[in-house]
């Protein structure tokens, strides 16, 4: 395990995503300061880190959301942080995103929602991709409630509502944003254990942004904590548990005081 | 003073980056025309709403505002017992100015509203950002259906008002000045011609387009959450109305 602020990552045998050196700041101030990262084929990487170290801002580049300032972005052996807007239309489709807040669109069905990317992607008609779109609802345990509005329905359907969505352009690589805050812990396993199968059965990558201790133990492959705008630590649940890195201790034993600096206290 | 001064240059300079906002999503919407590779669900949801919806208040507004014209011309035509002039005096107020001009402004308030409130929305719970993550261009998804549905509804809208309007004027001057609704039509028919019509088309749909790209130019470009999605609206409303009057003037003044 890498544990020191800075330290380039030890080579992976074969990387999906690569962040060199990656800068960006908002407003003059740094989030993310040369930060290494790589995630190996078919891993479950979770990104941890206390609010606001630049956890969601990290995995948004990948997808072209936000643009860095500085530093390189390899997706599959192929630099795209320069790509031109237009061509970040491909790299969507191999590289899905589930946000914190799910996105379904409120004027849409569960059914209409996952449909959409069927729709405009596949070219199915639009009850094709509604029969689809129901299959793929009860894959994730939600056949029942495909004609429900996303008002309509708890937080936890919404979420797993939203990775049925993701996953219809079997993408290679899903990047989950915070996928289990806000959800009772049997909600919250139910998205590990799809986290899990995605990886386990499909071969998909998976980029976890997560403060959820209970989920990146029993989840992830491996675990970088970013700190101050780089990674202070990676490795296994193992070797992040046996850290005597006084950050990382703090971090995975919540302690309210210690070395960690916190933005805003 | 220095403050007063910072102010307005601080105003102006907001206008003038939300003008060049406006005009570029104007540019990339036309851009997203060439091909036209348009979502037909979305335009014929969005003509629903728009239009469909806003079928009773236009109707309504439209006959208060014909009958409203004759109260104003009655002390004239009594003075100057100019009654085969009301038809002709209210059709072409209609037509060619009150009919755009008050519809768009009231299709400014119910639909460019509501059309700010809800992309502002979507855009503060990363929606628009789903879109994206989805590989759908929010532009020709969601933008190019809204644009369209607008400029197709105030023009149908502003016909149905007129002809509303009219309709409140035959049925105000039989009952205030009991001039026949016949007279009125004759009086129309024979005094105004198709370029009137025309003229009042025009500015529907130049006002149809303000309105549209104004309201998706606040809703996407909203920061700030709730407050946010206030001002949004807020600066929609605002924004459509000044360039109503503005566009109105500019045309009338152009084509006089």
């Amino acid at each position: 395990m890498r544990s020191a602020a800075g330290v380039r990552p030890e080579p992976i045998a074969e990387p999906m995503i690569e962040l060199r050196g990656v800068w960006k700041g908002f407003g003059g101030r740094p989030v993310l300061a040369g930060l290494d990262l790589t995630v190996a084929r078919g891993e479950v990487l979770f990104v941890v880190g206390t609010s606001g170290v630049g956890k969601s801002v990290t995995i948004k580049h990948l997808v072209g959301l936000l643009r860095i300032d500085a530093g390189e972005i390899w997706l599959d052996g192929r630099r795209i942080d320069a790509l031109p807007e237009r061509a970040y239309a491909e790299i969507r489709r191999r590289v899905a995103m589930v946000f914190q807040s799910a996105t379904l669109f409120d004027a849409m069905t569960l059914a209409e929602n996952v449909a959409l990317p069927l729709r405009k992607h596949r070219g199915l008609r639009a009850a094709v991709a509604l029969a689809d779109a129901r299959r793929r609802l009860e894959e994730v345990y939600l056949g029942d409630l495909a004609d429900r509005f996303p008002a309509e329905v708890s937080d936890g359907v919404r979420k797993r509502a939203a990775i049925a969505r993701a996953l219809t352009l079997e993408p290679e690589v899903v990047l989950f944003d915070e996928p289990t805050t806000g959800l009772d812990p049997q909600n919250a396993r139910r998205i590990d254990r799809l986290i899990r199968e995605l990886a386990d059965r499909r071969g998909v990558t998976a980029m976890v942004v997560s403060h959820d201790l209970a989920s990146i133990f029993s989840t992830a492959d491996r675990i970088a904590l970013l700190y101050q705008g780089r990674v202070r630590a990676c490795g296994t649940a193992t070797e992040i548990r046996a850290s005597a890195d006084p950050v990382v201790v703090q971090f995975i034993h919540g302690h309210a005081s210690g070395p960690m600096e916190t933005p805003g206290f | 003073m220095r403050g007063s001064v910072a102010a307005v240059g601080a105003s102006t300079m907001a206008a003038a980056r939300d003008a060049g906002g406006i005009a570029v999503l104007a540019l990339e919407v036309a851009r997203s025309l060439v091909p036209p590779t348009l979502d037909g669900r979305e335009l014929v949801r969005n003509l629903y709403k728009m239009g469909y919806r806003s079928l009773p208040i236009v109707t309504m507004t439209a006959l208060f505002v014909g009958a409203l014209m004759v109260i104003q011309f009655s002390s004239f035509v009594q003075q100057y017992g100019a009654r085969g002039l009301v038809g002709w005096g209210t059709g072409y107020a209609v037509l060619r100015e009150v009919g755009p001009l008050m519809i768009g402004l009231m299709f400014s308030g119910r639909v460019g509203a509501n059309n700010a409130a809800e992309l502002a929305t979507m855009t503060v719970t990363d929606q628009i950002d789903g879109l994206q993550a989805l590989s759908i261009d929010p532009i020709r998804y969601l933008i190019v259906p809204r644009v369209l549905a607008m400029m197709i509804t105030l023009v149908v809208m502003t016909m149905v008002g007129d002809a509303v309007a009219i309709l409140g004027v035959m049925l105000a001057s039989q009952a205030l000045l009991d001039i026949h609704p016949l007279t009125i039509w004759y009086s129309l028919v024979d005094n105004i011609g198709a370029a009137d019509f025309l003229h009042g088309m025009g500015k529907a749909l130049v006002f149809g387009t303000a309105i549209a790209v104004s309201s998706c130019y606040f809703g996407l470009t909203v920061k700030g959450g709730a407050i946010g999605v206030g001002r949004a609206v807020n600066a929609a409303v605002v924004s459509a109305a000044v360039s109503i009057c503005f566009l109105d003037f500019l045309m009338t003044y152009l084509t006089s």
